[in-house]
């Protein structure tokens, strides 16, 4: 196993060079300029060119990329053009209430999926296993901030119970924070409930076709044992990946979600940064989402070993 | 809502009239004495209470000479005070200068208001006067250079008296003085904290308000100042806290359920249903904005000035007011909004004509019709706005290809000519100076003139408009301006839009002033 994950941390040295020599070159070859951007109403030429030639924006792309990579070997990651603040302050800040709304989303989907999913499985084609399959259809069709703007409407504005927008740290303050994150939550957890529950349905249906499923009912076991000792856990795999690739997608891209909520996180602190052409804020998220989404693969090779000990062998 | 040409005129003259315009309940314009006038106990001022404020967007910084977002320009004029200062009707008023006087075109003498302190216990006073001065002219991040660039040096003659002396005549420069080029900031804590200012503007300002606290990405938190040197009226809000929330839908429905007591913008296609809600009350601000086209005069097509009239004549600005801005705003007749002095009500806006476009057409060796693009934001209302002048012109026998970009690449495409016809919304500044001189005047290198008009006719007459001091006749030249853009069509001008607030009903005594900024010096909460 450390042998694993050493190797995995090992291949994502590769893939960090890439991501970010990719988005450097990709912003820069966009159109338009940050000090221009920051500066919109100002006609004053030379203070823009003093501002460039301090933030070093004068010099040739390459050059630029190269300094940025040399610091960020020494641990900074800079300091955003628009806010003068050092990115890692502005990412950190914004990390926590992503990360605590990809795990409340989480947790919301699992909760829901699980059950919809094992009982749409073990009662397939029945009525309940339609109503099961109609809900994850309409949680995959439904956009994003749709949903979010109908539960605004019932839950905000027509019966008030929950906040509309706005975010409130549930490590500083529980019931303000739950509640807080609880439409933005319930938003991104559907949609991935639904996605899971499909995914745990079909995974579950192939696996009770398997021949020791058969030799499990025959030995005289009851249907939840069945499911849970024999067929649960060799479902999993695919719902594993599944979880794996949405975390990742979750803490980085939940942008419209947070956008329609008002939750200062990173999705929206990305999409900020690339309408204002501030380039190292841009870097410095980048980077940080392309590490959630390799360690988020790396926990799921990992529960990949814990669910499978046959892929641990190998 | 269905508001006229002329009901909007009427708001203008409403905003603009003698009587301050204040919110009362269900939207009613209320008028009110500014010193406190006997009047029913429920109406009368009180102190206390948290004014919570939606943005669209948060502030980029608290340090009003670096500052280039209109949104900070909101917190600031609650926190900092500018020398001069504006009415309703665009009018110039004391502010931290008690009064001033021209003795010559090139001279401007300030009196300052004695007893003025800055919320660091400073004393405000000539000194910090020039010393203001002197940072907008020699800081190099200032954003204020431009504003200030006529100002030659400033005088200290005693305690409370400055004289600016200036290199040339600048008629506009006393309105400029009523934003940040005019805000004074406490030399002690620009010495002390440098640029720690930007983020933390604690102590800086003169205001109504002090500044407590900037949580970024969540909150702005202003409290009143109870030592405030101008003891009438307000301040009475005990704060104000001020939250980014992006969403424009969001932002209405968090103020419809009282999450929010005012919020800066509501959407042309929200108005309707905003005014019917009886939890809100919404003002019209007539604005100081004029949205248009800039027409590249640099490369063809429309280098030709027949093409550029061709253009203009086929666009039905009425149908595009009534249509896409859905009658939040009038077609603009030129650069200065209806709100102001200089604004010529004799000149209508361009009238479409299908006849002259064809002649225009011929004029300019394309009889058969030709192809431009036109560049604007990727908004909806702008995509809007596209379609509908694309299909005028399409009437017209004119092909218009519509590229949408985002506000950066819209600024690099202009700044580097990079375009046939592109979108410019100026938000306006007080003086129609503002709203000309910097897109007309020939100016090498980096300006607002995208189009690239050198005219010299244009030139004498932006020069004369600063030379002369007489408001009368700098209206006369600002007509004349008006009837030569009309020909030349550097731009093409759509619509000076009003920019409607809303509030919740428990927010009293607001007044409007045509730049938009929410002063909440004399607000309170019912």
């Amino acid at each position: 196993m450390g042998r694993l994950v050493l190797r995995r941390l090992g291949a994502t040295i590769p893939v960090l060079l890439l991501v970010t020599a990719g988005v450097f070159a990709l912003l820069h070859l966009t159109p338009g300029d940050p000090i221009d951007a920051m500066m919109a109403e100002s006609v004053d030429a030379t203070a823009k060119e003093h501002i460039r030639r301090e933030l070093g924006l004068d010099r040739p792309i390459p050059v630029q990329y190269v300094a940025w990579m040399g610091k960020l070997l020494r641990g900074d990651l800079g300091r955003s053009i628009r806010n003068g603040e050092p990115v890692i302050e502005n990412v950190s800040r914004r990390i926590r209430p992503s990360l605590q709304l990809a795990l409340f989303a989480m947790t919301i989907s699992l909760l829901v999926a699980f059950p919809v999913g094992i009982v749409s499985a073990v009662r397939h084609n029945t009525s309940v296993d339609r109503l099961g399959t109609t809900f994850a259809l309409f949680g995959i069709c439904m956009p994003n901030f749709l949903l979010a703007l109908l539960l605004i409407f019932l839950f905000g504005v027509t019966l008030r119970w929950l906040p509309i927008s706005g975010y409130t740290d549930p490590l500083d303050e529980l019931v303000d924070g739950v509640r807080s994150l609880a439409l933005p939550a319930v938003t991104l957890g559907l949609a991935l409930a639904a996605v899971i529950t499909r995914t745990l349905r079909s995974s579950l249906l192939e696996t009770l076709t398997e021949d020791y499923v058969r030799t499990a009912r025959a030995k005289g076991l009851s249907e939840w044992r069945v499911i849970r000792g024999h067929v649960l856990k060799n479902a999993l795999i695919p719902v594993v990946t599944v979880l794996g690739l949405q975390l990742g997608t979750l803490i980085g891209g939940a942008v419209i979600t947070e956008y329609v909520f008002a939750l200062p996180g990173v999705g929206r602190l990305v999409v900020d940064a690339v309408f204002a052409r501030d380039y190292p804020l841009v870097q410095g998220v980048v980077l940080l989402i392309a590490i959630a989404f390799i360690l988020s693969n790396l926990l799921v090779d990992i529960l990949y070993g814990w669910i499978d000990p046959r892929i641990r062998s190998r | 809502m269905t508001l006229s040409r002329r009901a909007f005129l009427k708001v203008c003259a409403i905003a603009s009239g003698t009587p301050l315009v204040t919110v009362g309940p269900r939207g009613m314009p209320v008028a009110l004495a500014q010193a406190p006038a006997p009047r029913p106990s429920a109406d009368t001022p009180k102190k206390g209470g948290t004014l919570r404020v939606g943005f669209y967007i948060e502030a980029a910084t608290m340090d009003p000479h670096l500052s280039g977002s209109k949104i900070d320009r909101q917190i600031y004029h609650n926190i900092y005070e500018p020398l001069v200062t504006l009415d309703t009707k665009l009018g110039v008023k004391p502010g931290l200068a008690e009064s001033w006087q021209q003795p010559d075109a090139k001279t401007l003498i300030f009196k300052l208001h004695r007893g003025v302190k800055f919320h660091d216990g400073t004393d405000f006073n000539a000194e910090a006067a020039k010393f203001n001065f002197n940072r907008m002219k020699t800081e190099p991040k200032s954003v204020r250079k431009g504003e200030v660039a006529s100002i030659d040096t400033v005088d200290v003659v005693d305690p409370y008296t400055i004289k600016i002396n200036l290199k040339r005549p600048d008629a506009a420069l006393l309105a400029t003085l009523t934003d940040r080029a005019g805000m004074m900031v406490s030399p002690k804590v620009i010495q002390e904290r440098g640029s720690e200012l930007e983020r933390n503007a604690k102590g800086a300002g003169t205001g109504p308000f002090e500044f407590v606290e900037w949580v970024k990405d969540d909150h702005i938190v202003i409290k009143r100042n109870d030592n405030y040197w101008n003891k009438q009226g307000g301040p009475y809000l005990d704060r104000v806290r001020y939250r980014p929330i992006p969403d424009d839908v969001v932002k209405l429905q968090s103020l419809q359920a009282g999450e929010i007591d005012a919020m800066d913008y509501v959407q042309p296609r929200d108005v309707a249903a905003v005014k019917a809600d009886k939890n809100v009350v919404v003002v019209d601000v007539p604005s100081l904005a004029a949205f248009s086209y800039q027409l590249n005069h640099t490369r063809p097509p429309f280098n030709v000035k027949a093409l550029r009239q061709a253009v203009a004549y086929s666009l039905d600005l009425d149908q595009i007011v009534k249509g896409v801005w859905l009658n939040v705003g009038v077609p603009a007749n030129g650069p200065v909004p209806p709100t102001s002095w200089a604004y010529d009500k004799t000149i209508p806006p361009i009238k479409r004509d299908l006849a002259k476009v064809k002649a225009k057409l011929a004029e300019g060796g394309q009889g058969n019709g030709f192809t431009f693009t036109m560049t604007t934001p990727n908004l909806p209302i702008n995509g809007q706005e596209a379609e509908v002048i694309q299909a005028q012109l399409r009437e017209a026998g004119i092909t218009m290809k519509i590229k949408l970009v985002d506000a950066a690449t819209q600024l690099s495409d202009g700044n580097n000519k990079n375009f046939d016809m592109i979108s410019y919304q100026w938000s306006g500044r007080p003086d129609p100076d503002g709203n000309s001189y910097q897109f007309f005047k020939t100016t090498p290198g980096i300006s607002l003139n995208w189009s690239g008009i050198s005219n010299p006719t244009i030139d004498a007459l932006l020069d004369k408009t600063r030379e002369v001091s007489n408001q009368a006749e700098r209206k006369k030249l600002f007509s004349e301006l008006t009837k030569i853009l009309q020909d030349e069509l550097p731009m093409v001008y759509i619509i000076h839009p009003i920019e409607p607030k809303a509030f919740s009903p428990r927010v009293r005594g607001y007044e409007a002033i045509p730049d938009g900024m929410m002063r909440f010096k004399d607000v309170w909460l019912k």
